[in-house]
């Protein structure tokens, strides 16, 4: 799996989510607006995360060097 | 982090959260015969915070000054009995029944008349306690000393059998003790032997009798024996460990200076009758007594009990009642009364939502009252900057109260409170990524939250009671742990292969050079998180470090970026172009160019694979900029956009720091010149204007204040902007700390013990392993982790747009009122 292929599951990811949290608690349109918000927050937090890491592995400069005993 | 979804304005409806609730100043106008009944609907209803409008009056002045010693005096007896209720073990029935109306007056009377025939059943109950325990003593002196005239008795009748004619001042030891008719023959040398009998506390017994010795010159005899089991005092009804003493001694003198000795000493004396017969009577007479006594004890407990018993059913309820009562009385006494005395006034901040409320609740209370007059409610309107009331669940409170800790927003400026819900736990995670740590915390949550009933009726202890309140901070923690830690791959500081084969492999077959060259990438990069086959390598610290190093740099320049974009919120919805033109622009662009570029030159490294060195790139941007990048050079030209960022960075600290003040010296005077050539208005509004204006506008603008003001804020910022990107590598610190710590009790603990091939080892290896996990992983980490998140919140990002000098709301509720006083 590429990165925008995985990008693309976060995305797909945060929308099911926000419609969960727009059907399981639709209390007004304020506070719909503050689950969005939250649920986006949380997607870019996490889609941040993996893609930091996925990125950093990319292109590898240093590689895994094993250990003497194994 | 999200810019996305921030309060846009006039697009969306109002975000929840995000800004407090708009507020008003209310003014009520209240007859006097129905405000008992209105101030408790408004307390039941909670949502209306009074001012004290009689400041000047100490509360000895105010109108229901003698309500309120009323109330204390009946909290007074409430205490009372609930201090009675625990002595006698009993606790107030939690549940409260609510039996109607009670009346105020009759609960007084009854209280009253209940705390009368408790205080005399008590009085009753300590007499006969004490007559009892004097019973007791009585008993063991008859006894012991009965023993002990018996047995010098007959060691006496002994001597005198066998050593014929002897001594007199034996005999005289012995006279008083054989008969009567001796000692009255006695009389006539004028020396009176006579004894006392009595109970003495042990530890003082030495001194009694040295006491006593010194006193008489040795002029007395005395014997005592220890009482095995402890006696219960009279007076002090203690139970002390006692001797029974019995004294002789000649003469009148003699008597009183033992006497005296006595009382000094708490030594209880009894009268014993020489007499074998009258002792054997009076053992049993007392015995008697004592059973009848310890009977009607007995039944005065029994008694007391039940009384008790009755009031605890209804304690919480009284209680409760009384408490109500008393605050009704300290919110009337803040209403200012009117001239005529027919009505009160009271001023206080409520939400504007709750404007029909808060009318129903006033048309009740004059309905329930059968007043002629209606209650009168009316906005006012004012310059005070009005209290912050965020309307916040049981989920959204603990984070509000992360971000109140710092301080109270400004009335309506944007709440960080909305992005710490999620942000908070986040930046946790990335320190305390581990995803078998972040079960063990959901797992310790869930208990809470599942057994949240229950437990938010208990009181707990203070550390419990503190993770009970943060439960659901705590649960969302835990589960960015358990994403964090499936992306470091890291479970106990255990690697899986949960997403597939690792992406590295030897360069050939024999794989002799895998711990000299190294691995090789031979598939597709790992799909999700760090690759398992990092984890013990010999280069795993290089990479990490780089890669949580730089994963902190780009976290950080997200979550200031987003600060800076609450500020361009704040600015524009208190219409302040000034701070968004001169302010928000120039601060993003400073931040951007230096750190955002960095950030980009860190994207740019990895998705190219590039070895330039991204030090020496942001060194000689400074340095020298004009200079050729050479082999650090990332994309085509670098250069000329290098220079046009440091430009553009430096043209925005001027940007920051000049026009503001200028052009706010400028606002200050065309509003100062209009108002100066505004016509003369009809006389009633122009003096509402002027008295409104005085405080604000009248005062000088001091230009060389805000000028420095200026001057710090913008120094602030632009080093700020570097110490605070430096403050988010604590991320990368924190996070490799956790995963050392983790990796080291694994290895040195667990897997050593395992190598011994020897159970007991094992045992102990895996005892202090759990140990070490849970003292230092979980609870010192979670602590050490949480506190950083918490300075990354409050320094880092809120003081890119929060200035936190607001007050919070505290309305007048019946159900803040049990909380406050437990």
């Amino acid at each position: 799996m590429g990165f925008f292929v995985t990008t693309l599951i976060f995305i797909v990811t945060g929308i099911i989510a926000s419609f969960c949290a727009r059907i399981c608690c639709n209390k007004g349109p304020s506070a719909n607006l503050l689950h969005l918000t939250l649920v986006i927050t949380a997607t870019v937090c996490c889609w941040m995360m993996w893609a930091i890491v996925y990125l950093a592995q990319m292109n590898p400069l240093i590689v895994p060097i094993l250990s003497e005993g194994e | 982090m999200g810019d996305g979804g921030g309060g846009r304005g006039g697009c969306c409806p109002p975000m929840d959260l995000f800004r407090s609730e708009p507020m008003q100043l209310v003014q009520l106008i209240i007859p006097i015969e129905s405000a008992h009944h209105t101030i408790s609907y408004l307390g039941d209803l909670g949502l209306i915070q009074f001012k004290d409008l009689n400041v000047e009056k100490s509360p000895f002045q105010r109108t229901y000054a003698a309500q309120i010693k009323k109330c204390a005096e009946m909290a007074r007896k409430l205490r009372f009995f609930k201090e009675q209720m625990s002595k006698a073990g009993l606790s107030p029935s939690a549940k409260i029944m609510m039996r109607g109306d009670i009346d105020m007056d009759d609960l007084e009377v009854k209280l009253g008349e209940l705390e009368a025939e408790l205080v005399e059943i008590n009085a009753n109950g300590e007499k006969l306690q004490r007559a009892y325990s004097e019973l007791a003593e009585y008993k063991l002196v008859l006894h012991k000393a009965g023993e002990f005239f018996y047995s010098i008795r007959s060691s006496a009748t002994a001597q005198q059998r066998e050593i014929e004619a002897h001594s007199i001042s034996e005999e005289s030891v012995d006279t008083p003790l054989l008969l009567e008719q001796e000692m009255s023959t006695d009389l006539s040398k004028q020396v009176k032997l006579g004894f006392l009998a009595g109970l003495v506390p042990r530890v003082k017994s030495m001194a009694f009798e040295r006491i006593l010795f010194r006193a008489t010159r040795g002029n007395v005899f005395l014997r005592q024996s220890a009482v095995e089991d402890p006696v219960t005092d009279p007076v002090s009804g203690e139970k002390i460990e006692k001797n029974v003493f019995v004294v002789f001694y000649s003469g009148e003198k003699v008597k009183n200076k033992i006497l005296k000795i006595c009382e000094a000493f708490g030594a209880n004396r009894y009268s014993f009758p020489e007499d074998l017969g009258k002792q054997a009577q009076m053992i049993t007479e007392v015995s008697g007594r004592l059973s009848e006594l310890k009977t009607t004890i007995d039944v005065g407990l029994l008694h007391r009990g039940n009384l008790l018993q009755t009031i605890g059913d209804q304690f919480e309820q009284w209680n409760l009642l009384v408490r109500k009562e008393k605050s009704i009385y300290h919110t009337l006494n803040m209403l200012s009364i009117d001239v005529t005395k027919k009505c009160l006034v009271a001023e206080g901040w409520s939400p504007t939502f709750a404007t029909k409320q808060i009318q129903d609740a006033l048309q009740r209370a004059t309905f329930d009252s059968n007043s002629q007059v209606g209650a009168i409610f009316q906005v006012l309107h004012t310059i005070e900057s009005p209290p912050t009331y965020f309307r916040t669940n049981k989920f959204t409170s603990a984070f509000q109260e992360i971000v109140d800790a710092y301080g109270v927003a400004k009335y309506q400026e944007a709440n960080p409170g909305v992005f710490t819900i999620v942000t908070f736990p986040f930046l946790f995670a990335v320190m305390f990524g581990d995803w078998g740590h972040g079960l063990c915390l959901l797992l310790a949550t869930l208990f809470f939250i599942i057994r949240e009933k229950k437990l938010s009726n208990q009181k707990l202890g203070d550390i419990t009671e503190m993770t009970f309140g943060g439960r659901y901070v705590i649960l969302m923690m835990a589960l960015f742990s358990i994403y964090t830690g499936l992306i470091y791959n890291e479970f106990f500081s255990v690697p899986f292969e949960l997403f597939g084969p690792s992406a590295y492999a030897c360069r050939d077959l024999s794989c002799r050079d895998a711990s000299t060259a190294g691995l090789i990438k031979v598939r597709r990069t790992y799909p999700f998180g760090v690759d398992p086959v990092w984890h013990g390598s010999r280069s795993e610290l290089p990479f990490l470090n780089s890669l949580k190093m730089k994963m902190s740099i780009l976290i950080g320049v997200a979550q200031m970026n987003l600060g800076i974009i609450l500020s361009y919120f704040n600015a524009k919805f208190f219409q302040n172009s000034l701070n968004i033109w001169f302010q928000f622009v120039p601060q993003m662009i400073f931040l951007n160019s230096l750190f955002g570029y960095l950030s980009v030159l860190i994207i740019v490294k990895w998705c190219t694979g590039s070895q330039a060195d991204l030090y020496h790139i942001m060194i000689y941007m400074f340095l020298s900029p004009t200079d050729d990048l050479g082999e650090n050079q990332l994309f085509i030209g670098q250069k000329t956009g290098q220079i046009v960022l440091l430009l553009l960075a430096l043209v925005a600290v001027p940007w920051m720091l000049l026009p503001k003040p200028f052009l706010m010296k400028k606002q200050h005077e065309e509003r100062h010149q209009s108002q100066l050539y505004v016509p003369l208005q009809s006389t009633e509004d122009s003096f509402q204007l002027d008295t409104s204006h005085d405080s604000h506008d009248h005062e000088e603008f001091e230009f060389g204040e805000v000028f420095v003001h200026q001057l710090i804020h913008t120094i602030e910022f632009v080093l700020g902007a570097v110490s605070n990107t430096a403050s988010y590598l604590r991320l990368w610190a924190l996070s490799l700390a956790h995963s050392e710590l983790s990796s080291v009790f694994y290895e040195k603990v667990l897997l050593l013990a395992w190598g011994f091939n020897n159970v007991i080892i094992l045992i102990v290896g895996i005892i202090v392993f759990i140990c070490a996990t849970i003292g230092v992983l979980l609870v010192m980490e979670t602590l050490s982790a949480f506190l950083h998140a918490l300075r990354l919140h409050w320094v880092e990002f809120q003081n890119k747009f929060y200035e936190g000098d607001g007050y919070k709301f505290c309305p007048f509720s019946f159900a803040l009122l049990s909380e406050e006083d437990d």
